[in-house]
C-alpha cells in the first residue's frame, strides 16, 4: 500500500473501522511511514473526542457488587483501615509527581528490616515495597523527573516510634540521606527532593536513629 | 510542606488505578464507583440494552483491573483509556448479536447528544466541547455518517446500507466529516 492509498482510508483507519484485510495491509504501511502514521493519530483523536461526548448513565442497582465479585474482592477487615490509609496516601503521592507537583509531607514509621518485592509503573516512576521482617510495610516511589524526589508511605504497627531516617541506596552500595521524619503511632508519609538521581538508586533503607535498619527495599532494574 | 488528604474523592485517576491493581477492596469500590456511570454509559449508547451493557461494563473493569500495571499515562488519561476498552467491547459484543447495526430513532437521539450546543455549552473551550462544536458544524449526512462509525463502531459498507448511499458515498462521508473534524479542532487549538 502507498501513501495515496492509505490516505483514502486514513479516516476509516482512525476510527477503527476498516474491514481486516485492509486494515493488515494500512496497519503495514504505517509500521514503514512514520508521516502517515502521524496523520492517523492526528485522526483518532477525533474518535476519541466523540466518545468523551457520550452520557454518562447509572448503572442498574447491584452493578458493584457484581464487579467485586467478579474481581474477587471482598469486604475488608476492619484491620485493613490502616493498611489502606497508607497505601492511599503513597499512591497519591505517587500520582502527584507523575503530575509533577510536590514537596514535603511528613507522618510517621517503625522497627524491622529485609529486602523488598517491586514492581515498574512507567518510564519515569520506579516503585517498590519496603519490607520488615518478611512483611511489606510500606511504598516507595522514585519520580526521575523535574529535579527527582522521593516519596514513601510506611506503617510499622502503633508501638513503632521515630523520628526515622531515610537512606537511598546507589548501585556502587553507598548511601546518600534523604531526610528524617517523625512517626505517628508508627505510621508516617512523607516525601523529598531526592539530592540526586533517581535513575542511580537502587534502593532504600529507613534507619532508627541508632543506625538499626527497620526496612528496606530495592527497585527494579532502570 | 504539605499534607495529602485521605479522601478517596481526592485522589487522582492514575493512583486509584495503581490501587486497583493491588485488589485492594477499598481501592477496587472507589475506582468502580468514579468510573461505573462513564463506562456505563459507552457500552449504553452504543448497544441499546441495559443488560448487555451492564456485561460490558464489568468486562471493562475485568480488563482495566488485568492491565492497569501496564498502562501508560502518556498514552491518555485513565478514563479515556477505559472508555475505549468499553467502546471495543461494546462494539464486539453488537457484532456478535445485533442483525441491524443500529435502530434509526437511537441514531437520531445519539446525533442530538453529541452536537447539541445550547449557549451554555458553546462557550466552553474544553476539548470535547470543541469536539462537539464541531461535529455540529458537519452537513447532517456527514455528522451521522461520523457518529454511525465513530460511535456506533459501522463499517462503510453498514453505512451504505443504512443511508441507502452507494459504498463510494459512504466513505466519502465517514473521511470528509472526519477531516472536518479535526480541521475545526487543530484550527482551534491555534487560537
Amino acid at each position: 500500500m502507498e501513501c495515496e492509498r492509505l490516505r483514502e482510508l486514513d479516516a476509516e483507519l482512525a476510527l477503527g473501522v476498516l474491514p481486516a484485510r485492509e486494515r493488515a495491509d494500512a496497519v503495514a504501511h504505517l509500521d514503514r511511514c512514520p508521516d502517515c502514521r502521524e496523520h492517523v493519530e492526528r485522526l483518532t483523536a477525533v474518535g476519541d473526542g466523540l466518545l468523551a461526548l457520550l452520557p454518562g448513565a447509572e448503572p442498574p442497582v447491584g452493578f458493584e457488587s457484581r464487579v467485586l465479585r467478579s474481581l474477587g474482592a471482598r469486604s475488608a477487615p476492619k484491620r485493613r483501615v490502616r493498611r489502606q490509609r497508607l497505601r492511599l496516601a503513597a499512591a497519591a503521592a505517587a500520582a502527584a509527581l507523575v503530575c509533577g507537583f510536590g514537596g514535603w509531607t511528613v507522618g510517621t514509621v517503625v522497627e524491622g528490616a529485609a529486602p523488598a518485592v517491586s514492581q515498574r509503573t512507567d518510564g519515569t516512576l520506579r516503585e517498590a515495597a519496603l519490607r520488615s521482617g518478611g512483611h511489606e510495610v510500606g511504598r516507595i516511589y522514585a519520580h526521575s523527573g523535574s529535579g527527582g524526589w522521593v516519596y514513601m508511605s510506611v506503617d510499622l504497627g502503633p508501638t513503632a516510634r521515630g523520628p526515622v531516617r531515610c537512606l537511598l541506596v546507589h548501585a556502587d552500595g553507598s548511601t546518600s540521606p534523604a531526610g528524617s521524619f517523625p512517626l505517628k503511632d508508627g505510621y508516617g508519609y512523607w516525601g523529598a527532593p531526592s539530592g540526586t538521581d533517581p535513575a542511580s538508586v537502587t534502593g532504600a533503607r529507613l534507619t532508627a536513629t541508632d543506625g538499626t535498619v527497620l526496612a528496606a527495599a530495592q527497585f527494579p532494574h532502570a | 510542606m504539605w499534607r495529602m488528604g485521605l479522601s478517596f474523592g481526592r485522589v487522582p485517576d492514575e493512583a486509584l488505578l495503581s490501587g486497583l491493581a493491588t485488589g485492594d477492596p477499598e481501592f477496587v469500590v472507589a475506582f468502580v464507583r468514579r468510573f461505573q456511570r462513564t463506562v456505563f454509559g459507552v457500552a449504553f449508547a452504543v448497544l441499546g440494552d441495559p443488560q448487555l451493557a451492564e456485561d460490558v461494563a464489568q468486562q471493562t473493569f475485568e480488563r482495566a483491573w488485568r492491565h492497569a500495571q501496564v498502562y501508560d499515562t502518556r498514552r491518555g488519561s485513565v478514563r479515556s483509556w477505559l472508555t475505549t476498552i468499553a467502546h471495543n467491547l461494546a462494539i464486539d459484543t453488537a457484532r456478535a448479536r445485533r442483525a441491524s447495526p443500529v435502530a434509526p430513532e437511537d441514531l437520531d437521539a445519539l446525533l442530538g447528544v453529541v452536537t447539541e450546543t445550547p449557549e451554555r455549552r458553546a462557550l466552553a473551550d474544553d476539548s470535547a466541547e470543541r469536539v462537539r462544536r464541531a461535529v455540529a458544524e458537519l452537513p447532517r449526512e456527514q455528522a451521522r455518517a461520523l457518529v454511525m462509525a465513530g460511535i456506533y463502531g459501522m463499517t462503510a459498507r453498514e453505512v451504505a446500507d443504512t443511508e441507502h448511499v452507494p459504498l463510494g458515498t459512504a466513505k466519502t462521508r465517514i473521511r470528509t466529516g472526519t477531516l472536518k473534524v479535526r480541521a475545526l479542532l487543530e484550527t482551534e487549538e491555534k487560537r
